[in-house]
């Protein structure tokens, strides 16, 4: 008998999230890392949230998980982003206490029954292609299902000027014998970089001379269920500037750069260049702005985000130094860049399973992700589609139109990477559709269904929504107005009177004005204005979902030949057999595959059929 | 697959008319169509089709075992006489029995799923069957994947670098970057515009998919039918000296060189009770605004009429010919004298109509020719760009801005590729510093 359901290698942000939704749907988890007391560490800037990223997190909240809890738990500063734009792109980020979120996960880890296992995974157990359990140093531990969350740790190196160490984060090491055994498997895998900026003590910074960026007020929540009774202290980050000086410096120094040295071969995000990139790229960009963020409430450190660098010790020192404000600043931790091998998330089907191995899945930035959200949120698929497995029910897949979770698996098992990938809301086609506000209307019921949410949780929310129907029809669709003011602040006569409701869909109503709104329906009447402001998007988008649903759906039989296919351009061939999609949704989503190529590709499947009967 | 049916000759009144009829089960149906079964394959049948009980016409028959045939399916031809009301009891017989009229192309395309003829084939007859003149087939090739594709290219890309900064605007606010200002408002309604005009220039020049459609009209019994029969060189209107004899708009196409024009025949216009023949006159007057170029036909000169039927065609252009010569004396006021009896000044008017086209529509400055579809897919792009651009004067939330455009670059996708949101981001990255 297995002595697990799940064994779940790596405490980050992906294997917390994979091993508590292990234990959320009733299965037995351990958990293995290399060192217990990184569980939940922050190895980047210590943030959450964002553009594309809180509708992540607020997604990972609808189905149970505990990203969220633990941002709220450990929030020092919260602001939405966009407040000026419509509610589907704005987006919540808070600065969180790097310890207090670490002690966060750590804390809601404990309260489980997942074991924790101090050790270095060395090995895989296979047999007859199939994984049954994970080799350390010290034993053989066996379970039904195997998920591998190993961040960068697969042959990571770091660099700073002409100086390399191996290990994937500073202070731990890398996993070498089992990046070797995933080589032997003659797996297809990539090489990628991220870099990191130097961290410096808040004390030495003379914050007098820095623009302050204070947090929201009131401060809002990332929960919506499960909040602590009141938030962390709050405090403020800072804002300050490269000037041509520092450019000079930097300029100067970059060809001792690691990154310009050639001795990286790996790829970098273009959304978050060096300091070095920036300078060189956008010449006349005359300077670059820091985003002074502080790494706890009571700790002497900031992150200043912005200027990620692997230039040596003493460029890095003295091009800070040209900075206002941090004129006398001491360096703690010098900026570095990390390399590190990742494996070809095509090489997944959409349950997050590997193609190779059977009970073999993979989460996080070993699949070229980027950011904590994208790993929790694969984490969290791994780890709920490993026990849909044991169950040998189907898998959750979550649909493009239905979560930023579902674009995110689903670009990566069908378009693969070409730099570490960050989610950002013009990657989700159907961006109005989700909204940061509205994950649980899309979600909470099928997590309901899966047992990753309590009942009482579930049973609020119904009863939310039915208030808020109710708020709708006995008070927006029944209160009556003779007239309204306009944008222009006139008072327009109506020759009928018309409901609040009706009047919402006129586009020169001034709509806060329209109704006054109390405490307990201020948030209801928002979300009115907004859903009547998307309506004929929303239906045209619905049935175009509708339309291609079907047509997405249609299965591709397993090794088609796209060769044979005549009037296909070989480049299409080509990327059709690397990738081998399993239906025609997964087909059109790859990068120049044109509908007409996909035309050819039904006709054929038609013909396929066809041929079958007749025969 | 369900059975299909579509004639394969033109729908106008000729001596014979061709059916085709194919799919899976239709032949189980020729016992409903013909009252008699047992017909063998390859043989060539003369019967009598019926429709509820009722013998539409008698008619030719020949029946295909499938994979014999052109379809590859089994399938049935049927030869019936060319009038329009057989033609018309002929559908009526085929839908009572359960099938359904064949959208364009389907014959081919069944050919194509079962083997019959190669991808290349298929297209290839496709816009054989679409073009209707050798200047047409072409200038078919040359726009559809020449200067057409390139122009929708260029519109693409420029859509495109507009996304780029609205989209920049959302995902990126928080850097420190200036994405929207009036200049993208000026480029946005710039394309707006150039967007508009070549979406113009593409309908309004119609020489290879379209035909050119010439409009008889004139007062009532001047002869007009009887020279649309000149024209065409045989009878095919009812022609009778009874004033108001033309009921129904005939029309029929013209070879004449190398190109074709459908010439359309229509009611006499008058003062009249007689409520069928209002209905005909309200139709003519309607054709007139479809029609490309519109033949006066007149019995003698009346500056009154003539005033009164050249305000009717508002800016059409049109060419004022006066008929029956043979009885009355040419009058030089007119474009052009003939005598539909006798044949005389045809050869001038032939050349007048000819020469209207090519002043017209010169073939050099030509813009482009477009499939419906395509017209289709282009009208869509005009209404999304133009409601990006009202959104983004009007200061609409941005996101919905950024709809309108997502839409409005979908629309061609087919054309030139889908443009995947990450080289988006790529664009964006190329042309604004992200990253803090």
């Amino acid at each position: 008998m297995d002595k697990y359901d799940v064994i779940v290698v790596g405490g980050g942000h992906a294997g917390a999230e994979a091993a508590h939704a292990v234990f959320r749907m009733g299965f037995s988890c351990a958990l293995v890392t290399f060192n217990q007391k990184t569980i939940g560490q922050m190895s980047c800037n210590p943030a959450i949230g964002g553009l594309g990223k809180s509708h992540i997190v607020r997604e990972i909240e609808a189905l149970g998980g505990l990203m969220p809890q633990a941002t709220d738990l450990s929030g020092i500063q919260y602001r939405t982003l966009n407040t000026r734009k419509g509610d589907a792109v704005q987006a919540l980020r808070v600065q969180c206490d790097r310890e207090l979120y670490k002690k966060a996960v750590q804390k809601i880890i404990k309260e489980t029954n997942i074991r924790v296992f101090e050790e270095e995974v060395v090995d895989l157990v296979i047999k007859n292609n199939r994984v049954n359990g994970v080799l350390t140093k010290n034993q053989t531990i066996k379970a039904k299902k195997t998920i591998l969350t190993t961040g960068t740790f697969l042959n990571g190196k770091m660099y700073t000027g002409e100086s390399v160490t191996k290990g994937g984060r500073v202070g731990d090491g890398s996993a070498i014998p089992l990046s070797k055994r995933l080589y032997d498997l003659d797996l297809p895998m990539g090489r990628l970089k991220t870099g990191t900026p130097a961290r410096i003590k808040l004390s030495s910074i003379d914050i007098t001379k820095l623009e302050v960026q204070p947090g929201e007020k009131p401060t809002p929540w990332m929960s919506l269920y499960n909040r602590p009774k009141k938030h962390q202290k709050q405090i403020p980050c800072y804002i300050t500037r490269t000037n041509e000086k520092t450019h000079n410096i930097i300029k100067k120094n970059t060809h001792l750069s690691a990154m310009y040295s050639g001795n990286i071969v790996g790829i970098g995000p273009r959304y978050c260049p060096s300091i070095e990139d920036k300078v060189n790229k956008f010449e006349d960009k005359k300077s670059h702005q820091i985003f002074i963020e502080p790494e706890g409430i009571s700790k002497d450190l900031v992150y200043p985000n912005g200027i990620s660098t692997s230039l040596p010790h003493k460029a890095q020192k003295d091009f800070i130094h040209s900075i206002k404000g941090l004129e006398r600043s001491v360096i703690e931790e010098y900026g570095y860049a990390v390399e590190y091998d990742f494996v070809d998330p095509r090489s997944l089907k959409s349950s997050l399973e590997t193609k190779f191995l059977k009970n073999f899945y993979l989460a996080g930035q070993i699949n070229g992700t980027t950011g904590y959200e994208e790993a929790a949120a694969q984490g969290l698929m791994a780890g709920i589609n490993a026990c849909r497995a044991i169950q040998k029910k189907q898998s959750l897949i979550l649909e493009r139109s239905e979560a930023y979770i579902g674009v995110l698996i689903n670009d990566l098992t069908n378009h693969g990477i070409t730099e570490p990938y960050r989610m950002f809301t013009s990657r989700a086609e159907h961006r109005l559709l989700l909204s940061q506000n509205n994950a649980e209307q899309r979600l909470l019921k099928k997590a309901f269904g899966l047992g990753l949410v309590e009942e009482k949780r579930y049973k609020q929310y119904i009863e939310k929504e039915q208030q808020y129907q109710d708020f709708v029809n006995k008070e927006l669709k029944t209160k009556k107005l003779k007239s309204f003011i306009n944008k222009e602040n006139q008072k327009i006569n109506l020759p009928e009177s018309k409901s609040v409701f009706s009047l919402l869909y006129r586009t020169d109503a001034n709509k806060t004005k329209l109704f006054t709104t109390n405490k307990q329906n201020d948030g209801f009447y928002k979300r009115t204005i907004t859903e009547t402001k998307y309506e004929g998007y929303i239906q045209k988008q619905l049935r175009e979902i509708t339309k291609t649903k079907k047509q997405n759906r249609k299965k591709i039989p397993k090794n088609t030949n796209y060769s044979k296919i005549n009037g296909l351009s070989n480049e299409v061939k080509e990327k059709l057999n690397t990738n081998q999609p399993d239906t025609i949704g997964s087909a059109a989503n790859i990068e120049g595959v044109t509908p007409a190529a996909i035309n050819l590709i039904l006709i054929q499947l038609k013909k396929n059929k066809m041929q079958k009967q007749n025969a | 697959m369900s059975v299909v049916f579509a004639l394969a000759t033109p729908p106008a009144k000729s001596a014979i008319c061709v059916f085709r009829v194919s799919g899976s089960g239709c032949l189980k149906k020729l016992g409903d169509l013909f009252d008699k079964e047992g017909f063998r394959f390859g043989r060539f049948y003369v019967n009598d089709l019926f429709y509820k009980k009722n013998v539409v016409d008698r008619v030719g028959l020949i029946v295909f075992k499938g994979p014999n045939s052109y379809t590859g399916e089994d399938s049935f031809e049927v030869y019936a006489h060319g009038g329009l009301g057989v033609m018309s009891s002929i559908v009526r017989a085929f839908k009572d029995v359960g099938f359904d009229e064949a959208p364009g192309g389907e014959f081919t395309k069944r050919a194509f799923l079962n083997n019959k003829i190669s991808l290349n084939e298929a297209e290839a007859v496709s816009d054989l069957i679409d073009s209707t003149d050798e200047r047409g087939v072409a200038l078919s090739s040359k726009s559809l994947f020449g200067e057409l594709s390139k122009k929708v290219v260029s519109f693409s890309g420029e859509i495109d670098s507009i996304r780029v900064r609205v989209e920049g605007d959302i995902d990126f606010s928080d850097e420190d970057n200036e994405y929207i200002d009036e200049s993208l408002v000026k480029d946005l309604k710039n394309l707006c515009n150039r967007f508009d005009s070549f979406v113009a220039g593409c309908v309004n020049k119609k020489f290879g998919y379209e035909k050119n459609k010439i409009l008889l009209i004139g007062p009532v019994n001047s002869g007009k039918s009887s020279v649309f029969n000149r024209l065409l060189g045989f009878e095919r209107a009812l022609v009778s000296n009874t004033p108001g004899t033309t009921r129904d708009l005939i029309s029929s196409e013209l070879f004449y060189e190398a190109s074709s024009f459908s010439v359309f025949d229509s009611a006499g216009i008058r003062d009249t009770k007689d409520r069928i023949e209002e209905a005909g006159i309200a139709a003519s007057l309607s054709q007139i605004n479809d029609a490309d170029l519109v033949l006066m036909v007149f019995e003698d000169y009346d500056p009154a009429a003539f005033d009164r039927f050249k305000g009717l065609c508002g800016d059409k252009p049109f060419i004022n010919i006066q008929n029956k010569i043979d009885v009355n004396k040419p009058n030089n006021s007119f474009d052009c004298c003939v005598s539909a009896k006798s044949g005389a000044g045809f050869d001038v008017l032939k050349s007048l109509i000819i020469s209207a086209f090519d002043v017209g529509a010169k073939k050099d400055d030509f813009n482009f020719i477009i499939r419906d579809r395509h017209e289709a897919l282009f009208k869509k792009v005009v209404l999304d760009l133009s409601k990006s651009l009202m959104g983004l004067s009007g200061g609409d939330s941005i996101e919905l801005v950024a709809e309108d455009l997502k839409n409005a670059r979908s629309h061609l996708d087919e054309m030139v590729g889908k443009k995947f949101s990450d080289s988006l981001l790529g664009d964006i990255f190329n042309d604004f510093c992200i990253g803090k």
